[in-house]
């Protein structure tokens, strides 16, 4: 156990640097552009885009509390203290909704359909492309070349072409939304049912992508470890094929579990774009509006709360990784 | 005569590539190792003694598969046997193996007793882990191996450690025959020396009772086994003692392995294979004649259209495959 | 080189891919040679016409030569596209709601269908249970169901230039035709318009042309940033490494398109171009290429032949060129392979948050994207809008990743079946 927590320690200081790194970015590469969100704020007043009362509110309000007209690093030093504090100011699109008030409704839908699905996509990804590697023949030829045609399809192409198969064509399942428009969130068994209902589409999208990728993958790593020298040896000293094919797989699952930690960033991104294709009220689409909307602040929120969630699923999957592969403890025990 | 523990009649075996071709790597073998003796194989790489180290165990996986011909095992034909049987009573307890990579044999994730329980739960799957510790634990000791190495991963040992846990464990279950496939290969001169040692000593506990060496290292088998057997292109094409093997060759090709030179025992450890010109057949279209002949510095036409078979001396034990008769082939080197 | 070359196109994997990539690049650089077009262009007043030939009825009228055909099926295939088998079960079911017995009722019989409707049919009549929307339809329905079943010709009109009262100029017969290759204008709209109705082809093959510039001007970037990080920390090591594998660690956690989204979205609008874009793209997708090869590069640092380099006292370019490179090559091309492809689905994903190239000088695959889901052509059953786009999207990177996996099964043996 000593071993392990060294490797978590390790893991921790990493994860809190890399925290420091992502405040850092996010803070200083839209003030490095020439188009700096104080100054769009600004010219949207001048043009009279926005010429309510409430915009200049936000402007003020935004302005006390980022300091914009203080020096960089004390702007800096606030920006830190109100994010910890959960306060990214108030969307300039849905004034006068608070940005966190925002980001706290959407951020459990992604979670719940995001969390899910990688992990449902994973799992079956990873069976399949086992099976691929050991059944071979038939089972290899179809699987292969489709599941390199499904990783390459994008993750909103998979939306649309089930949204159009499935939600406009057969109309099994709502196009639409993550719950029925004309129903208030709640915990009544319709509501529950629409959410259901709703969730299937932007799921299984996500679920498909996941397995293409994981399928190939896993089955290039088990076909190098199904050739590896200790498949050989275990068969020649009487080991049943059954259980060899436990040793490969477990460990072909384990580079695995380490893609994933390096990849779930780029699934996530991805799966953020599908969210949109269903407006699905999760962080992809309030990205979608605030990108429209020129809302700065609330942009820069979403994607602040995107990368903690990303380097926390990273983070935690390491610790996963750290507890499955021995060589991790052994290897910290020197 | 003394007992036979390992006998091959006329093995064949074959690999059929992805291209559905047919490769005999291992043609029409026979040879028998008694009781107490050691065989060492040698031969160029890709002549086949890999594959037939393989092969004596009658345990197949494509690509490789039987083809023809008899293994009897402490006199036991366990050609005809269905392979779950060979794996369940044969592999392992009455014939092992030491693959040619120890460095890679064992399972990176695995400690070395839990896959030593697996090893002998395949066998004798009531046997409690407590039986399996105690007995690996003997085993270890006896081949002067500490404990302590049961209990850890294979990335916490050495190289030469890995592969004196290898060879330990191959012999957990005392098997009569093992094969040693270039087990010292890749190792350091050293910890070579030590892994030599450790399997002499197996064959003197009589923790196994025969020994089958391979190796690229014709001289290094001088110190390690009592007869030898040469192959080329997945044929014997010569056997004898070590003694006769090494110093007094009568192929062409052995003697080509062996050099020109007849060195002293303290320097023949450190003579080490010499090039011969030219490269083997390819067995995919094996030649009609002698397969050796395009490289032989005694080819005569007869060679090349007559097939050529094992000449077996009158002590019986040795034998080679040459269209030429001793005689000759002892002027011909006499006079080189 | 030749021999590795000859080996790669024996690769059948390889060859699908390559085959299908340069088919893509061949029409890419054909199609606006035969179809000089501006891509953009905007033809059509109103959005999604379906794909199809479109004849100008004007000179179609007014063709020189109208030739007489007697075609048996004519006035059947006039009445199938007027009135489809949806619209006679509405027909049927109005006239059932407006008390007609439903056994009375044949939809079959467009005659007597048509003569219940003209009896029957009148709009201010209030029917209980029908929407706004559905009212409205039958007013539509009824319009153009006049003058179904006439056989007369129709009579061609102008208003005389003094009186104002129409004229008769001509008549158009029900036997009348035309020979397309004599009406002068035709255009051939094989995937229809889009929202702004703009030839969709046109705009596909040009905005196919922009999306693979933007993916080799990523990929390239990319790369070579990669390249020199991983060649650098690999080869010099020490603090340097330490340096640089600190920065790409940091790069791989934090996700790449969130930089992507805060990058282009304060780049601003104005000067968010196809350029732009692919630059950006570029500089936040370094970080494999620059893990891959460092590692490579470690694993030959102490290689004999490199080492013999240092000895003979060869300058680290000329180590770094000729006896690391040639052997690192082919992972670098497999890493830009895909980091085109990566680069591609990037621009992509940009463009439908809103955050692709300045919209106005050309399409890119990613806006068509955009503005096919924006006008909602995936739920008004657009297809033409964007399934080919998506199609293309896939065709690139399929076969992208097909050489990819063809090159890896020839390099790393192990891969091979």
């Amino acid at each position: 156990m000593k071993g392990y927590r060294k490797y978590f320690q390790n893991k921790l200081i990493w994860l809190l640097v890399t925290f420091v790194f992502a405040f850092i970015l996010n803070f200083t590469l839209p003030r490095l552009m020439p188009g700096d969100p104080v100054s769009a704020i600004v010219s949207r007043l001048a043009r009279g885009m926005s010429n309510s009362t409430g915009m200049k509110a936000v402007y003020e309000q935004y302005t006390a509390l980022f300091g914009t007209n203080k020096p960089i690093i004390e702007q800096f030093f606030l920006y830190v203290g109100n994010v910890l504090q959960g306060n990214f100011g108030t969307s300039f699109s849905q004034y006068p909704r608070t940005v966190a008030d925002i980001l706290s409704n959407a951020i459990w839908w992604t979670i719940g359909l995001q969390f899910p699905a990688i992990i449902v996509g994973w799992l079956i990804g990873n069976t399949l492309g086992a099976l691929a590697a050991y059944l071979k023949k038939g089972f290899d030829k179809v699987l292969m070349p489709v599941s390199i045609f499904v990783s390459n399809f994008p993750a909103f192409g998979m939306a649309i072409v089930l949204l159009v198969v499935f939600g406009v064509g057969l109309k099994w399942f709502p196009t639409s939304g993550g719950y029925g428009f004309d129903l208030m969130p709640s915990f009544t068994l319709s509501f529950m049912w629409s959410v259901i209902v709703h969730y299937q589409l932007p799921f299984w999208s996500i679920v498909l992508i996941a397995i293409g990728g994981q399928a190939i993958g896993m089955r290039s790593m088990a076909i190098y470890e199904l050739n590896a020298d200790y498949v050989k040896y275990a068969r020649f000293l009487g080991i049943k094929d059954r259980k060899i094919v436990m040793y490969v797989f477990r460990n072909a699952m384990l580079p695995q579990i380490t893609g994933l930690a390096l990849s779930i960033g780029t699934m996530v991104g991805g799966a953020l774009v599908a969210e949109i294709i269903f407006s699905y009220p999760g962080l992809g689409t309030t990205l979608l509006s605030a990108v429209t909307g020129q809302d700065f602040p609330l942009i820069s929120a979403t994607t602040m709360i995107v990368t903690i969630m990303v380097l926390v699923a990273n983070f935690a999957i390491e610790l996963v990784y750290g507890f499955i592969d021995p060589r991790i403890k052994a290897a910290q025990m020197d | 005569m003394a007992y036979v523990m390992l006998e091959l009649k006329e093995l064949t075996t074959k690999y059929i590539t992805r291209f559905h071709e047919d490769v005999y790597a291992v043609d029409h073998v026979s040879l028998k190792v008694e009781e107490g003796k050691s065989l060492g194989i040698a031969g160029e790489s890709g002549c086949g003694k890999s594959t037939l180290a393989l092969s004596l165990m009658g345990y197949y996986f494509a690509p490789l598969h039987y083809t023809s011909g008899e293994i009897i095992i402490d006199g036991k034909n366990i050609s005809g046997m269905k392979p779950d049987d060979i794996r369940k009573t044969i592999l392992g307890t009455e014939i092992a193996y030491i693959p040619q990579a120890a460095m890679n044999a064992l399972n990176p994730t695995q400690k070395i007793i839990s896959f030593i329980n697996d090893v002998i739960q395949a066998h004798d799957p009531a046997t409690s882990k407590k039986d399996c510790y105690d007995l690996a634990r003997s085993v270890f000791e006896n081949v002067g191996l500490p404990a302590e190495v049961l209990q850890k991963y294979p990335v916490e040992l050495s190289g030469g450690m890995k592969q004196r846990t290898v060879i330990a464990t191959s012999v957990i279950l005392s098997p009569k025959v093992l094969i040693a496939d270039e087990p010292s290969s890749a190792l350091d001169v050293t910890t070579q020396k030590v892994v030599i040692k450790m399997l002499r000593d197996l064959m003197e506990k009589g923790i196994v009772k025969s020994m089958i060496f391979i190796t690229h290292e014709l001289p290094l088998l001088y110190n390690v086994t009592d007869d030898i057997m040469v192959m080329y292109a997945g044929q014997i094409v010569e056997s004898g003692t070590a003694q006769q093997t090494v110093f007094d060759p009568l192929h062409p090709y052995s003697k080509g392995l062996m050099g020109s030179i007849i060195v002293p025992e303290a320097g023949l450890r450190d003579h080490k294979l010499t090039a011969i010109p030219g490269v083997p057949p390819n067995l995919k279209k094996p030649p009609a004649g002698c397969r050796f002949a395009d490289r032989c510095k005694y080819v005569i036409p007869e060679c090349k259209t007559n097939s050529v078979g094992l000449h077996v001396l009158e002590d019986d034990k040795r034998a080679y495959r040459c269209i030429l008769p001793e005689e000759e082939l002892r002027r011909y080197y006499k006079n080189a | 080189m030749k021999n590795t070359l000859r080996q790669v196109f024996q690769s059948g994997k390889f060859l699908v891919g390559f085959c299908i990539f340069v088919a893509l690049l061949l029409i890419v650089f054909l199609y606006p040679i035969f179809i000089p077009d501006p891509p953009l262009a905007i033809l059509g007043q109103g959005t999604f016409f379906p794909p199809g030939i479109y004849v100008s009825t004007f000179d179609s009228i007014n063709s020189q030569t109208i030739y007489t055909l007697n075609l048996p099926d004519a006035a059947a295939r006039r009445i199938d596209t007027r009135l489809n088998d949806q619209q006679r079960q509405d027909i049927k079911d109005w006239l059932v709601l407006d008390g007609i017995p439903a056994d009375q009722i044949d939809i079959t019989n467009t005659a007597q269908l048509l003569d219940l409707w003209g009896k029957n049919y009148d709009p201010n009549k209030d029917i209980p249970g029908l929407t706004n929307a559905k009212r409205n339809y039958y007013q539509r329905l009824s319009v153009s169901l006049q003058g179904l079943l006439l056989t007369a010709g129709q009579i061609i009109a102008l208003p005389n230039a003094t009186t104002g009262a129409l004229e008769q100029t001509g008549a158009v017969n029900q036997s009348d035709y035309v020979n397309i290759g004599q009406v002068a204008n035709v255009r051939v709209l094989p995937l229809g318009t889009d929202n702004f109705g703009r030839d969709v082809l046109t705009e596909l093959v040009r905005a196919a042309g922009v999306s693979l510039e933007i993916g080799f001007v990523a990929g390239i970037i990319a790369t070579l940033i990669g390249l020199s990080l991983g060649l650098l920390g690999g080869y010099v090591g020490g603090f340097l490494d330490d340096i640089i594998m600190f920065i790409t660690n940091l790069f791989l956690v934090i996700p790449a398109f969130v930089l992507l989204i805060l990058i282009s979205f304060s780049i601003g609008q104005e000067s968010r171009g196809a350029f732009t874009i692919a630059v950006v793209i570029g500089f936040t997708s370094w970080v494999w290429t620059a893990r891959a090869v460092r590692s490579q590069v470690i694993s030959l640092r102490n290689r004999d032949h490199v080492n013999l380099s240092k000895l003979s006292g060869h300058s680290i370019t000329h180590i770094i060129v000729s006896d690391i490179l040639p052997y690192i090559a082919s992972y670098v091309v497999m890493a830009l392979i895909l980091q085109i492809s990566s680069g591609i689905l990037a621009e992509a994903g940009l463009s439908i948050l809103g955050l692709g190239p300045r919209t106005t000088e050309m399409p890119t695959l990613g806006l068509m994207m955009n503005w096919a889901m924006i006008y909602q052509a995936q739920i008004l059953g657009k297809w033409w809008a964007y399934f080919p786009v998506l199609l293309t999207i896939a065709l690139i990177t399929f076969s992208m990743n097909l050489m990819n996996t063809g090159l890896d099964q020839l390099f790393n043996p192990a891969l091979r079946d």
